[in-house]
């Protein structure tokens, strides 16, 4: 009897959570599908959409509202642009910054030489560095390097724009991404045995040839793990998005949804802020799904992410 | 080309890209802005040096830095007590393996992967004083029927305005700890796993209940994984700053300022660069002594098996 009591608790006490997570998006759900009218008539209840509504309401017509609330979200509002912006400057990113780790976290894990230590924890030790330091002296010298790569493209008819470009995001994003993922990556190279590379070398890989062909591809796990943690940070990135780009047609999700939840012309129209929500939720629901097994296995490795 | 040189060559090329990226983008920035914070710049103009100046406004009596230091440290105390409190006790009961825990925690996870600026937009929606804000309704329904209970309380002036500039450092504890518990649950449930199912069932010979167990075993063996969770959860609420500069319009105010968006508002909206620079150096100085400091603790205290 006492087994089962605590067992009921046990259920009890984790179901309480688990509505208090799911019940607050489940609502951001069907409160999409509402018109500015329904609202006001039926804030709480199932949507008409689903129940048919009040006499005299078709249920066609709560379809046709229900999808002019994407509609106007998805064109009007130009999420469809902020998800495509938001799709480069991650995907450039995440391949930028895979790379470019990879290959120094090979050299580091793998070759012993002079100061090698003193680079690893160069590198490590930004870490500790909180990227609002980084923010501002980033914005300044932005500026003067835009105007002096400009000058020097000048003879070819091209000019260095790094405020309110993606280039310029990325560049940034890879930047402040090296520590944590050569960090990950240095220890994952190190399990990874060294008589490999004897060995390909023997059949006539070059240096080059064995880290392409051997490790890189060995590697894989933690590149995933990696790659994972990364993507969560810098789709859903705000700050650095916010100072560095202005125009409507640069924005990336976070920031164009910020901006249009704060615009007033947009501020009264419910339907489409929480139809804008579920645009944002949707792709990181359907990432998590498909790659929540290793993401909640590599959380200790997460947790180094600050 | 001998084979040594070739092999330094190969280093140097696979080295160089990272080394001047984080050189450039990262280091020098990060060194740049402790000079910046000895000036006087309105971010145009010529740059003057006046020492510790910023940091002694910073800390003058009634500014804006300490009031915005304390928005953090409350937010640290009460978000990352219930936070700590909430992953320990879900992944103690997640540990005993009942059914249906893998949904638990694949659930429990999910806001954590939500973009902070959705979350923030999400709350702005439930906390709303509109007709269909669905905190201030459940807070009406509690308080009608304890009323019809004979009882005279509460009495809660309705709907309450959480999102008033007075509020919303109290506000946002709840969003913070719907959104992050998951993560810290997951966290501590990996490290619990690891531990030896032997050491439980000895335990259950001596006699020992759930909470005995909990207390003797899995807490002092998790030690160390419960200091990073906490240097973690120190470091993100130092740094936090997306939920408050959408809440507030981009505008806090003296009742609702955090470090980061005082910096943002001193640099980019009162082109006050040495200022806001000074904070952001404050902010380092924390995140790097709290990391410091609580690695040192799990090192000193790191139990063998």
């Amino acid at each position: 009897m006492g087994r089962a009591l605590q067992r009921t608790a046990i259920y009890v006490v984790l179901g309480l959570w688990l509505v208090a997570v799911v019940l607050p998006l489940g609502w951001v759900f069907v409160n999409s599908l509402r018109s500015s009218q329904e609202f006001v008539a039926n804030p709480f209840g199932l949507p008409w959409l689903f129940t048919g509504g009040p006499e005299g309401h078709a249920r066609a017509e709560a379809w046709q509202q229900a999808k002019a609330n994407y509609a106007k979200a998805w064109v009007e509002s130009h999420f469809s642009s902020f998800f495509v912006n938001s799709v480069i400057v991650t995907g450039c990113s995440l391949v930028g910054i895979i790379l470019i780790s990879a290959m120094a976290a090979y050299v580091l894990a793998r070759f012993r030489f002079r100061g090698g230590r003193a680079l690893f924890l160069y590198f490590i030790s930004g870490m500790m560095i909180p990227a609002q330091l980084v923010l501002v002296p980033l914005f300044f010298q932005f500026t003067w390097l835009s105007r002096a790569g400009s000058r020097l493209l000048a003879p070819f008819g091209l000019e260095l724009r790094l405020h309110d470009s993606l280039s310029g995001l990325i560049l940034i994003y890879v930047a402040l991404s090296l520590p944590f993922t050569i960090l990950v990556l240095t220890g994952f190279f190190k399990t990874l045995p060294g008589e490999l590379r004897e060995a390909g070398i023997i059949d006539g890989c070059s240096e080059y040839g064995v880290f392409w062909r051997i490790m890189f591809p060995l590697a894989r796990p933690g590149i995933v793990t990696a790659a994972i943690f990364n993507f969560i940070g810098l789709w859903n990135e705000y700050l650095f998005a916010l100072v560095f780009v202005s125009s409507a047609a640069k924005k990336t999700l976070p920031l164009g949804l910020a901006s249009v939840s704060m615009q007033s012309q947009y501020k009264t129209d419910f339907g489409l802020m929480f139809a804008a929500l579920v645009i944002v939720i949707i792709p990181t629901l359907a990432v998590y799904m498909l790659l929540q097994r290793q993401l909640t296995s590599g959380i200790t490795t997460g947790a180094l992410k600050g | 080309m001998t084979e040594r040189t070739s092999q330094r060559v190969f280093a140097g090329v696979f080295l160089a890209p990272a080394f001047f990226l984080f050189t450039g983008f990262v280091a020098l920035p990060g060194a740049r802005a402790l000079l910046y914070s000895l000036q006087k710049w309105d971010g145009l103009g010529r740059a003057e040096w006046i020492g510790l100046e910023n940091f002694a406004r910073l800390f003058q009596q009634g500014d804006l830095f300490l009031k915005a230091l304390g928005h953090n440290l409350f937010i640290m105390g009460a978000a990352g007590s219930s936070v700590i409190g909430l992953a320990l006790l879900f992944a103690a009961l997640l540990h005993r393996r009942i059914r249906g825990a893998q949904l638990f925690r694949v659930a429990f996870f999910f806001p954590n992967v939500i973009a902070a600026v959705a979350v923030a937009l999400l709350w702005v929606l439930l906390y709303s004083t509109t007709h269909f804000g669905i905190v201030n309704a459940f807070l009406a329904q509690v308080q009608s029927g304890c009323h019809a209970l004979g009882w005279t309380w509460p009495n809660w002036r309705l709907p309450v305005p959480f999102l008033d500039s007075r509020f919303l450092i109290y506000s946002v504890v709840p969003m913070i700890i719907w959104e992050v518990t998951g993560f810290y649950m997951v966290l501590f449930l990996a490290a619990m796993e690891g531990i030896p199912e032997s050491y439980y069932e000895a335990a259950k010979l001596d006699g020992a209940t759930g909470f005995q167990q909990f207390r003797h075993i899995t807490l002092p063996l998790i030690r160390e994984v419960l200091t990073v969770g906490l240097v973690f959860l120190m470091i993100s609420t130092l740094k936090f700053f997306d939920a408050i500069w959408v809440m507030e319009n981009q505008t806090p105010t003296r009742d609702s300022h955090v470090l980061a968006t005082l910096l943002y508002q001193k640099v980019f909206t009162e082109y006050n660069v040495g200022y806001g620079s000074a904070v952001a150096v404050c902010l380092f100085v924390l995140v790097f002594l709290g990391t410091l400091v609580s690695l040192r603790l799990s090192r000193a205290e790191r139990i063998e098996y």
